[in-house]
């Protein structure tokens, strides 16, 4: 497998210069063979497998599938961030790190594209999961699932009714022009000073932010063959810009808005009462954070409301995360048995409480699965489930065509663009025009 | 000391200098003291206190319960912040001490040896730091996944020691060049061999040099985190600076007791840099006022 590169390598340790060493290793590595996915071992009882992922289950759990399949899970617990920098460091550089892993729904078009991950359908129905997994479509790339969702993340609005009530609005708003309007009375009656927070500093928050308000204009930001859908003023993209900046601009956004990223607007102002909504919040907030005591002055005044649109309730738009096989596994059928056990209706419910909480999976907010959704909103474990199991049933993925292979270069562009022009260093217009460009440029490779 | 030069130095600072100095001295400290109090009053508060509006610039009820959780016996978090420690200890300590022993017999070479190309190897040396370390991050991983020194503390150390040994070098090839040329000359006309020159006579004066040398080595070892990031796989090699991470969710970010691990983390360097901060101005100054 290794070839000249291991050659190359001894040459270096022959030489004998510590001086030398970092750059004969890289031109080692430069003239390796690319390691080819070995194809891994068909064991399954008697295989230790590695998961990398957040925090690990309760121990009880991991004990049970073992005792069920005779597979050993060694658990990786990284940072989400860490966790896709190692995933891109392995996938590069072609080597193994586990035997499954988180599968980011805005990377998928790229993973897929490349093949990092093992197509799910070869080892699990995916079919059958569909009905009980809306969010399954956002791993769909080139037809074939590449991650099972674990996480149903998907983009809502919220809203403090206690501060809203204060202003005197009443009813929940279904349109842009009327959620606009109570904004601006809360405002103008003093309630609050700021009263929409969108998290302006350049990072991913605010693209998705984006993403979410396009949705409620009516569009998507790229078409089904993932071409720019919002250079023209008349079009959904470009009026949910315009929207977003110029509330900065007319003072429903607080000015220190245009460095905040989205968990701290949310924990710090809209679990702290200053400010009355988040119009692309996590769709968890309310349980995991607005109700909790220690960490918000909120407690029992937020909501989630159907996402206001341009003529009425619009969708919600999916941001889960999966679980896929990356292509060096050494043991894909067994990190595929997992997986199944993982995403299990069974072990969701687990997770959650619905049977003890000595099962709970602490960090395991929204199961992916609709049929436990539905039975936590029915035992009243889930804040705002009634909301939330309407929102997931009809949930879309961000992009109808599927998030494109050159999305981080897109997203990159999006929030560096658009706090541009939050800051007023550039029009929206040519915020657009530039977000254009480099989606044009990225999709014909250049 | 020439006494023009020692009357210069002896020269009052005038008013308005002064002053500016004092003003920009003040202002550097506190921009670079602010971060670390703003961590260390976060470590000692509850989340919703950190997240309160106003800010509290103190905390109003101050609590032990991020150190306990990170510290204490039985917690979720306390086995992974002690296995890390030990890690980063390790790793740093053996990545400095083989950093310290090749630097020093490079330097040496190249400061007091004649060889053919000494200058063109000098200079490849000294043109490795101005590769961006991430350039080289992939290849090093395939280098360590092929040899299987992925999650181990060798391919750890080895990556630290490749990306050190220039800086180290330099710096003790300059430490070699301002000791006169005379103490090894006298030492070979009585007979001793290069290696018992360099061992009894250069080292000992050359320690202060290999002091400051390990101690920047220590210092850089101890802030890394990409690449133990991507070379460790889990607990048994992964260093402080990553299980820190760790701690943080994808939407909950438990910002008082990353603080307080970002407290813990920063003890064995913060006192190192204090108490030995001579040895450390003296090794990245050493040849610039020859």
């Amino acid at each position: 497998m290794w070839g000249n590169g291991e050659r190359s390598v001894k040459r270096g340790w022959r030489a004998a210069s510590a001086a030398l060493m970092a750059g004969l290793l890289v031109a080692a590595a430069g003239c390796s063979g690319g390691g080819q996915p070995s194809g891994g071992s068909t064991e399954v009882s008697g295989a230790t497998i590695t998961v990398a992922l957040g925090a690990p289950p309760p121990a009880a759990a991991l004990k049970d599938f073992t005792a069920q399949t005779g597979i050993k899970v060694k658990w990786v617990n990284l940072d989400w961030d860490s966790l896709q920098t190692k995933i891109s460091a392995a996938a590069t550089a072609k080597t193994y790190f586990a035997d499954a892993t988180d599968v980011d729904w805005s990377r998928v078009g790229q993973l897929g594209k490349l093949g990092w991950f093992y197509p799910m359908d070869s080892y699990l129905d995916t079919k059958s999961m569909a009905a009980d997994m809306p969010q399954l479509a956002s791993f769909t790339t080139g037809g074939h699932v590449v991650g099972i969702p674990y996480d149903a993340s998907f983009m809502v609005t919220t809203v403090n009714t206690k501060l809203l009530k204060q202003a005197g609005v009443s009813g929940t708003p279904k349109t842009i022009d009327e959620y606009t309007a109570d904004l601006q009375k809360v405002k103008s009656s003093g309630t609050v000073k700021y009263p929409l927070n969108i998290p302006f500093s350049a990072a991913e928050g605010l693209s998705t932010y984006w993403y979410e308000t396009t949705g409620a204009f009516g569009g998507t930001v790229l078409d089904k063959q993932q071409k720019p859908a919002f250079t023209s003023p008349d079009s959904a993209g470009y009026k949910a810009a315009q929207w977003m900046v110029n509330a900065l601009k007319t003072g429903l956004v607080p000015p220190g808005n245009i460095n905040v990223a989205d968990s701290q607007g949310q924990q710090t102002l809209m679990a702290k009462g200053q400010v009355a909504s988040t119009f692309s919040d996590y769709s968890g907030n309310v349980g995991t954070l607005y109700n909790i005591k220690s960490s918000s002055s909120v407690v029992g005044d937020t909501q989630y409301i159907p996402t206001p649109g341009a003529n009425g309730p619009a969708g919600n738009l999916s941001n889960p995360d999966g679980i896929g096989i990356p292509k060096q596994a050494k043991y894909p059928k067994a990190a595929a048995e997992f997986i199944k056990w993982f995403t299990s209706a069974q072990k969701q419910a687990d997770f959650t409480g619905l049977n003890g909480t000595d099962k709970v999976y602490s960090g395991f907010t929204i199961p992916s699965r609709l049929s436990v959704v539905q039975q936590m909103t029915a035992k009243g474990n889930l804040d705002g489930g009634e909301e939330l199991q309407a929102m997931l049933k009809t949930a879309q993925p961000v992009f109808p065509g599927g998030a494109p292979s050159w999305y981080p270069k897109f997203s990159n562009s999006v929030y560096t663009n658009l706090h541009a022009a939050a800051t007023g260093s550039i029009t929206v217009d040519a915020a657009m025009k530039a977000i254009a460009d480099t989606a044009n440029q990225a999709a014909s490779g250049s | 000391m020439s006494p023009a030069w020692s009357a210069r130095r002896r020269r009052p600072v005038r008013g308005g200098t002064s002053t500016v100095r004092r003003i920009g001295v003040v202002l550097i400290v506190l921009w670079s003291v602010i971060p670390i109090y703003w961590a260390l009053k976060m470590s000692f508060q509850t989340e919703g206190d950190a997240r309160a509006i106003p800010a509290q610039f103190f905390p109003i009820r101050p609590t032990l319960q991020n150190y306990a959780r990170l510290l204490g016996s039985g917690s979720d978090v306390s086995g992974g912040i002690r296995q890390s420690t030990i890690n980063i200890v390790i790793e740093c300590a053996l990545a400095t001490i083989i950093t310290i022993l090749l630097a020093t017999i490079a330097a040496y070479a190249f400061s007091r040896l004649h060889f053919k190309g000494k200058n063109i190897f000098f200079y490849a040396v000294l043109a490795t730091m101005a590769f961006p370390p991430y350039t080289t991050l992939i290849p090093l991983y395939r280098i360590m996944s092929g040899f299987g020194l992925v999650n181990t503390y060798t391919g750890i150390v080895l990556v630290y020691v490749s990306g050190f040994l220039p800086l180290a070098t330099w710096i003790m090839h300059n430490y070699f060049q301002s000791l006169p040329d005379g103490i090894e000359e006298a030492g070979l006309v009585d007979g001793a061999r290069r290696l018992q020159v360099l061992w009894h006579l250069l080292l000992p004066l050359a320690r202060p040099g290999i002091i400051s040398t390990a101690l920047i080595t220590f210092l850089f070892a101890w802030g890394q985190f990409l690449f133990p990031l991507v070379l460790s796989s889990d607990l048994s090699t992964q260093p402080l600076t990553v299980v820190i991470a760790a701690l943080q969710g994808r939407h909950d970010v438990p910002s008082t007791l990353m603080s307080a691990a970002g407290v813990l983390a920063i003890i064995i360097p913060a006192l190192i840099a204090l108490i030995f901060n001579r040895y450390i101005v003296n090794g990245l100054l050493t040849g610039s006022t020859r």
